[in-house]
């Protein structure tokens, strides 16, 4: 059995390859270097994992998919592992790219702008109520607000794009 | 008591953690539990628990849990002879308990009256101050924004802006500086209106620094109302309880009976019975307002139950039927023993500003041991509506002193996995471990005055971390989907996101 995964850690690419040895044990390469683990899946949904030749106990990891990325939670700590390319839409209001999308299927209760304002980064683009919150969007970016796909009362769904804001001297609508 | 059931079947207005938690009291009692559900909780854990279930189809609250008729029409076709509505939802709606009364059903909770009478900011403002029950100085009604700005102003700043019809911090803002007033009135009316169908609004001074020390007493319909003292709710966000525990560390034998006899005082008055929660503000200097009262059983119940051994849902059944608390709490040393702690588990993100999430909940592991307790309404392979309240779970602990809940509590957390969709865990784990938990010098602006409580720190998964999450993906494929730490395996391919993501490279699967 082998196994490949490629994950995102502080900018890099990570390879880590599992192969199995024989039994529970395995081979696991992480990036350039190379580990010889004891691995067993127990009933509860959850893999022990021991490095050999380490002084440290083994311990329990458990892991799931998320939409984003795998979650693994491992010593009393949840990480979220990011694949490569994996930075799509769907999250959290304004990214970086100008584009205001809905953080959760909701309901638009106020847009307070309008193709072509000048908008700041912070600035409060729009309203969507969800799971019985208020979420105030903002674009993330300054710039022009290039459109708005979105009016009050609609409903809307996760990831969906409301918003885009382009840059300042951006031309036509 | 006979053996004859206090009811034959309950049905419970209500999904999730609580509902399931009903649903235990009733199977203890001998009574048979009716679940309702909307479409999207088909399978949701309260249905899987019930003996008996009625769909109500729909899916956002109003076309669901909401819906007065749909509620009746479901208790009258499965024969339920009495309605609990567990918190939330139509828990504290009059017109709901006049129509569950109408229709010849019992409803497990206090009587229309007295709930109308606490029910509005205005009308339990009223009472209290009637009964002797210290209260804030603020407006007693909604005067239009403009007066409600005048008097904040004259009040001074800061200055609580509250739904009059509201509870539970839905509507519900502090305001720091008098040109906020205006916005913070038209958020507070959208929310009002939303949550409540009401959009009045008062003001009230802000009591702070303060702590929320509320008050859980039980009546029953011959006069009787006992106190179960109190719990201390301080560690909040924008009103929502984070961790609640009890007994409270800064409230003593003395202040304890004052507060408890200013909750049975207002409950008298009222005519209150089943169980309640009379809610105040601690302030420094050990002088405690009037809040308000939650007519309804409350999601920080449990650290009640097990401070004082009683069983409040068995006593809100008991008393509904008729009950005497006299025979029922007769005998019964209520004095608070230890100490419990709970954490509300919910599905969002306080690293991102607490946004709620909903999704697959690929692997849930919940945390088991010697005064520990799990309230759940989830589990593994279920899929979290976008609906409803984020929240998930409670974890409650308990042990002999508030140090060693402490610990117990932030050991639990670590024990605890609900993995696929951000959660509070962590968050959780870092309150519990702060140096200003552990020496209960909590206050309700502690998580809005610590930020980096809620941002926590990034760390760079290491080595072992990423081996640790290539093992655990090769051993759930090498067991042929018997582990259910996959989507796929879980939740029958529908949601395999994970699985599909263009990143991942799977080179090679032999064996």
């Amino acid at each position: 059995m082998k196994l490949s995964r490629e994950f995102v850690r502080g900018g890099d690419t990570v390879a880590v390859v599992v192969e199995s040895i024989e039994g529970d044990r395995y081979r696991v390469r992480v990036g350039d270097q190379t580990y010889e683990y004891d691995a067993r899946a127990l009933a509860d949904g959850g893999v022990r994992v021991q490095r050999l030749g380490s002084e440290e106990q083994g311990t329990v990891a458990y892991g799931a998919g998320s939409t984003k990325s795998y979650m693994l939670r491992i010593d009393g700590k949840t990480h979220e592992l990011a694949a490569p390319e994996s930075r799509r839409g769907g999250g959290s209001g304004g990214g970086a790219d100008g584009v205001v999308r809905a953080p959760m299927t909701g309901t638009v209760l106020e847009v307070l702008c309008s193709p072509g304002d000048q908008v700041e980064a912070d600035q409060t683009l729009v309203v969507v109520s969800a799971m019985k919150m208020e979420h105030k969007l903002s674009a993330g970016v300054a710039g022009k607000v290039l459109s708005v796909a979105v009016a009050a009362d609609a409903t809307v769904d996760q990831g969906a794009e409301l918003i885009v804001v382009g840059p300042a001297d951006a031309k036509g609508l | 008591m006979s053996d004859q059931p206090l009811f034959q079947r309950v049905l419970v207005a209500n999904r999730g953690e609580i509902a399931v938690r009903v649903m235990r009291g009733l199977r203890e009692l001998g009574i048979e539990s009716v679940a309702v559900h909307s479409d999207a909780d088909a399978r949701c854990a309260h249905v899987l628990a019930a003996d008996h279930v009625v769909a109500l189809g729909g899916n956002t609250a109003a076309e669901s849990y909401l819906d007065i008729d749909k509620i009746l029409a479901a208790a009258r076709s499965s024969g339920a002879q009495a309605i609990h509505p567990g918190y939330g939802f139509l828990s504290e709606n009059s017109d709901f308990v006049r129509a569950v009364i109408e229709a010849g059903l019992v409803f497990i909770g206090p009587n229309a009256e007295a709930m109308d009478r606490l029910g509005g900011k205005k009308a339990a403002r009223e009472e209290a101050i009637a009964a002797g029950v210290p209260v804030i100085p603020g407006t007693e009604q909604d005067l239009g924004d403009d007066k409600l700005v005048e008097v904040a102003k004259e009040i001074g700043m800061p200055v609580m802006v509250k739904a009059s019809a509201g509870g539970g911090g839905r509507g519900m803002r502090r305001v720091e500086r008098e040109e906020d007033l205006a916005e913070a009135l038209a958020a507070g009316r959208r929310e009002a209106k939303e949550s409540f169908g009401d959009d009045r609004m008062i003001v009230e001074r802000a009591v702070f620094p303060a702590r929320h020390i509320e008050i859980q007493f039980i009546a029953d319909k011959h006069g009787n109302v006992a106190s179960l003292h109190e719990r201390e709710c301080s560690v909040q966000r924008r009103h929502q309880k984070v961790l609640e525990e009890a007994p409270s560390a800064v409230v003593g034998a003395e202040l304890r009976k004052r507060m408890g006899d200013a909750a049975i005082a207002l409950a008298k008055k009222v005519g209150y019975d089943n169980a309640g929660t009379c809610e105040f503000l601690l302030d420094d200097n050990g002088d405690f307002y009037f809040l308000e009262v939650n007519t309804r059983l409350q999601v920080e119940h449990p650290v009640t139950e097990l401070v004082t051994g009683v069983d409040l849902v068995h006593l809100q059944l008991q008393v509904a039927a008729g009950g005497n608390l006299e025979e029922l709490l007769g005998g019964h040393d209520l004095e608070p023993r230890g100490h419990a702690i709970e954490a509300r588990i919910c599905a969002e993100s306080p690293e991102q500003g607490y946004i709620p999430a909903a999704g697959l909940l690929g692997l849930v592991k919940e945390a088991h041991g010697p005064g520990i307790r799990v309230d759940s309404g989830v589990y593994t392979g279920w899929e979290v509506p976008p609906f409803y309240d984020s929240m998930l779970a409670k974890l409650i602990v308990w042990a002999p002193d508030r140090a060693t809940a402490c610990e117990r509590l932030s050991l639990a957390l670590r024990d605890t996995a609900y993995l696929g969709i951000p959660t509070n865990v962590d968050f959780l784990r870092r309150v519990v471990d702060d140096e200003s938990f552990r020496t209960a010098a909590i206050s309700t602006d502690m998580l809005a005055n610590r930020p980096e409580l809620a941002a926590g720190s990034e760390v760079e998964p290491d080595d072992h971390v990423l081996a640790a999450a290539v093992l655990c993906q090769a051993l759930a494929r090498q067991s042929g989907g018997g582990n259910s730490a996959t989507p796929v395996a879980a939740a029958g391919g529908s949601t395999a996101v994970w699985t599909d993501l263009s990143g991942f490279r799977l080179f090679e699967v032999t064996r």
